[in-house]
């Protein structure tokens, strides 16, 4: 289900300009668990390649939650993922779809990821670990992919997530999680741990 | 020590030598203070044995010149942060008179030290020969011996001082110019009721020249055909009460922001208090004391000022005491004055390939340049001994130093003026703009002054000229021989040198903050710190500690060791933040770690020391966007707890940044 449908989550774009925009207001987290439902959730076993794993994941998702075409979120993902690691140290991936620079002032595109009306996640738990390309050292456990509206206002929303997921995924978590028999019970863990 | 698959910091140093206190205007002012101020102690004597009773005229004058003279520094400093003579003059007329100027400094530093050190010892000498009858000790005090001896435990005393660091320096000036201070409100209230009972007996305007005050003129008559040039002679000689204003441009660099406002007000300062001191003490000395009685105070005067104001004998010994106390102190403070002086000059000198890099090694637990201030403290010993506690000769001597430095300084200043224009805060008044060129008519006047000075000193002070040249002969050629050498060796940009203090974990670093407020700034390229000049600029160095953290690469998992020093990237990184700090007048926290994921070392970093704010410089390869990202996440990664708030802060090149508050 995605996250405050329908309306901006920010009125201030965050943008590359002098003086600075900043992103004022209570900070707003999106619940990870609001995001995930069994059908988005899969128990990969044995791990496939990275990259064919995201692939899977995006077309399930767009196909899940009636997001059209994957091809241009596919595009989007895999371009984040050539630049800086979405890995983090605990085991956790977080690919996902990076924010478009623009200049200031200029109008959102008219892409599936700018029409986007919230976040789309989809989760993968990883038993048997998965190798990184880029991170060669790190086994990934727990895959969440997620798509976000590519718009300059919403990209507070998105470091903002991005924070959250990361501080979520901790080490204990993802133990656990990869005990988990059925998406359900990972569902439910993912509950417990954001209350 | 983290091993296995992470990405965390696994060691931790602190530059502590490079975690820069600056001082206020007030501190400043104390520094230079503790010599120039401290001259009232023995100007008026040896300018007496040079000119006779017309002496305190010709203090006052070079007193009020003062102010053209600090005026001169002001500008010369609002050009550049690490200032001084040497500077200023290698910017106008090249390395070589550079070197000769600053060899002229030394001496004067080299004989502030001596003769402040050695008048504090005639002082002593004579309160403890007047005390000595009162507890019924028949003990007369050799006066030179006494002052030498005096003098070498004073210089001593400052030296380890000074080998401890400047921070406790610093302290000890601001009370030393309080208590002069007071000092100087209760003498002028006993003078002043003194001249009220017994009347006033205004200085002559005569000249009288000693044989000694005229030196190699001593045959001709010059001075009596021509007023203005005997004029220049006594001028001449009450020059050395502009010793120590150099010291202004060294402690620049440690003047807290906003630099050149604070500069005006030190300058100000410094200028009302030493005129008003050193010239009233020169008058009401030839005023109140008579001349036989005078003629036995003339290396301890103000001793003798204490002994004839109008008041019981016992409170004219109370007051004498007051005098030596506080005269001893502010002696020995222009002796450290000199000392700090002195390293601040030679320390240009080292950073400029002048001095070899040996004599910037710092000190292994005080971070302090030892090797340079042994060298200046050595010197002033030799010079003690050799003078043989005799004020007179030491302050004849003196002006060279002075004169000269100022004389290459006002030449520079002058031709900056044309050779860089713009980049100065500040200009020395009285500028007439014709046919579009600015002409420093006030700044050409004040070279013109000290030029003439300058001349006529070394006809007329021998011991100034034959010690002065050969002083600054050798110093010249020490200069020049390190100088080749270091050539020999390849020219080498200025790095910065720092003590390291190793911690156990990132937040051991807390120990070393006390602000309540924390902004971490992340560095990398020595040519891209344009993120920390804008955090510097708007930051509030009251309440925020501004902790700069440069990130040490080792790629692996398995990676670790300690940083046991610095190698030539983070020396050049670290150079170039110590500039900014200095520049912007603002205390930084410099920190490195070594770690296998910058990013990861920020996050970790900013969240050990309680930063609100993660200021970074933007990434051509990776973009602003993408570094946030990465940011974000690492920071939730290590966080402990979701509630605190953090800003993070990408800023470009031209200024432009993105925020992003979490």
């Amino acid at each position: 289900m995605p996250a405050e449908k329908g309306k901006p989550t920010r009125e201030m774009p965050a943008t590359k300009t002098t003086p600075p925009v900043k992103t004022p207001g209570p900070r707003k987290t999106v619940r990870v668990a609001s995001l995930l439902s069994e059908d988005v959730i899969s128990i990969v076993s044995p791990a496939p390649e990275k990259a064919a794993l995201i692939e899977s994941m995006v077309r399930g998702l767009c196909e899940k939650k009636g997001l059209g075409d994957p091809q241009p979120f596919l595009a989007k993902v895999f371009e984040r993922e050539k630049k800086i690691s979405t890995t983090l140290d605990t085991g956790l991936s977080l690919p996902h779809n990076p924010r478009t620079e623009r200049e200031p002032g200029s109008p959102a595109g008219t892409d599936p990821l700018s029409a986007l009306t919230g976040i789309f996640a989809s989760l993968a738990v990883i038993p048997g670990g998965m190798a990184d390309p880029n991170e060669k050292d790190i086994p990934i456990s727990v895959m969440f992919l997620f798509l976000s509206p590519d718009r300059s206002e919403f990209f507070p929303v998105h470091l903002q997530f991005l924070r959250s997921v990361a501080g979520l995924f901790k080490p204990a978590l993802i133990a656990e999680l990869v005990k988990a028999p059925t998406p359900a019970a990972v569902l439910e863990m993912i509950r417990k741990a954001e209350k | 020590m983290v091993r296995g698959p992470s990405r965390r910091v696994t060691d931790v140093v602190v530059l502590s030598t490079a975690m820069l206190t600056f001082i206020s205007f007030w501190r400043a002012a104390a520094i230079v203070l503790c010599d120039m101020a401290s001259t009232a102690w023995y100007i008026g004597g040896i300018a007496e044995q040079a000119m006779g009773r017309a002496a305190p005229w010709f203090i006052l004058a070079v007193m009020a010149f003062s102010a053209c003279v600090l005026a001169l520094y002001v500008e010369g400093s609002s050009m550049f942060v690490r200032g001084g003579v040497y500077k200023v003059v290698k910017e106008a007329m090249g390395g070589t008179l550079a070197k000769v100027s600053v060899s002229a400094l030394m001496f004067d530093y080299v004989l502030t030290g001596a003769i402040s050190s050695v008048s504090a010892g005639q002082y002593v000498t004579g309160l403890l020969n007047s005390l000595f009858p009162y507890v019924r000790i028949d003990w007369h005090l050799a006066p030179a011996l006494f002052s030498c001896l005096f003098a070498l435990v004073a210089v001593l005393y400052f030296w380890r001082l000074n080998i401890i660091g400047i921070e406790e320096s610093s302290d000890k000036a601001v009370k030393i110019i309080l208590a002069t201070a007071v000092m100087g409100i209760v003498m002028t209230g006993f003078c002043l009721w003194t001249v009220h009972q017994r009347g006033f007996s205004w200085p002559s305007g005569e000249l009288s020249f000693s044989k000694e005050g005229l030196g190699w003129l001593a045959g001709a008559d010059w001075h009596r055909r021509i007023g203005a040039f005997g004029i220049l002679i006594a001028f001449g000689h009450a020059f050395l009460g502009l010793s120590g204003l150099e010291t202004l441009a060294q402690v620049h660099r440690e003047m807290e922001a906003p630099k050149v406002p604070n500069l005006k007000k030190t300058a100000l300062i410094v200028f009302l208090f030493a005129a008003l001191l050193t010239s009233s003490v020169s008058f009401f000395a030839v005023g109140i004391i008579p001349d036989d009685v005078r003629a036995k105070y003339i290396d301890n005067l103000f001793s003798g000022l204490a002994m004839s104001v109008a008041a019981p004998h016992g409170v004219q010994i109370v007051l004498q005491a007051l005098v030596v106390l506080v005269g001893a102190a502010i002696l020995c403070g222009a002796v450290n004055t000199a000392i700090v002086g002195s390293n601040g000059v030679m320390n240009r000198l080292a950073e400029d390939g002048i001095l070899p890099d040996w004599f910037r090694y710092l000190h292994h637990r005080y971070g302090t340049t030892h090797r340079m201030i042994n060298l200046v403290v050595g010197l002033q010993i030799l010079t003690i001994i050799l003078c043989r506690g005799d004020v007179y000769l030491l302050g004849e001597a003196y002006a060279f130093g002075i004169i000269w430095s100022l004389v290459f300084n006002a030449a520079s200043i002058v031709i900056l003026r044309f050779k860089v224009r713009g980049n100065r805060e500040w200009t020395v008044p009285l500028n007439v703009k014709a046919g579009g060129v600015q002409v420093p008519i006030g700044l050409t006047a004040v070279f013109l002054v000290l030029l003439s000075v300058g001349l006529v000193n070394l006809a007329t002070k021998r011991v100034a000229t034959v010690f002065g040249i050969a002083f600054t002969v050798v110093f010249f050629l020490m200069f020049l021989i390190a100088e080749r050498l270091n050539r020999g060796r390849g020219k080498m940009e200025h790095r910065e040198k720092v003590n390291l203090i190793n911690e156990e974990t990132v937040e051991d670093v807390l120990k070393h903050i006390d602000k309540p407020n924390r902004v971490l700034v992340a560095v990398r390229d020595p040519n891209g710190l344009h993120h920390l000049a804008k955090t510097l600029e708007s930051l509030d160095d009251e309440t925020t500690e501004l902790v700069v953290l440069y990130c040490k690469i080792q790629h692996g998992m398995s990676f670790g060791g300690d940083i046991v020093s610095l190698g030539p990237e983070e020396e050049h990184v670290f150079t170039r933040v110590i500039e900014a700090a200095e520049k912007a007048g603002k205390t930084v926290t410099p920190l490195m770690v070594l770690s296998n994921d910058p990013f990861y070392a920020i996050a970790q970093s900013a969240q050990a020391v309680g930063a609100g704010e993660v200021v970074l410089g933007a990434s051509g390869r990776i973009g602003l966007e993408v570094q946030l990202e990465r940011l974000a996440m690492t920071w939730g990664a290590l966080q402990k707890s979701d509630a605190t708030p953090v800003t993070f802060r990408v800023v470009q090149k031209g200024g432009a940044e993105m925020v992003a508050e979490l």
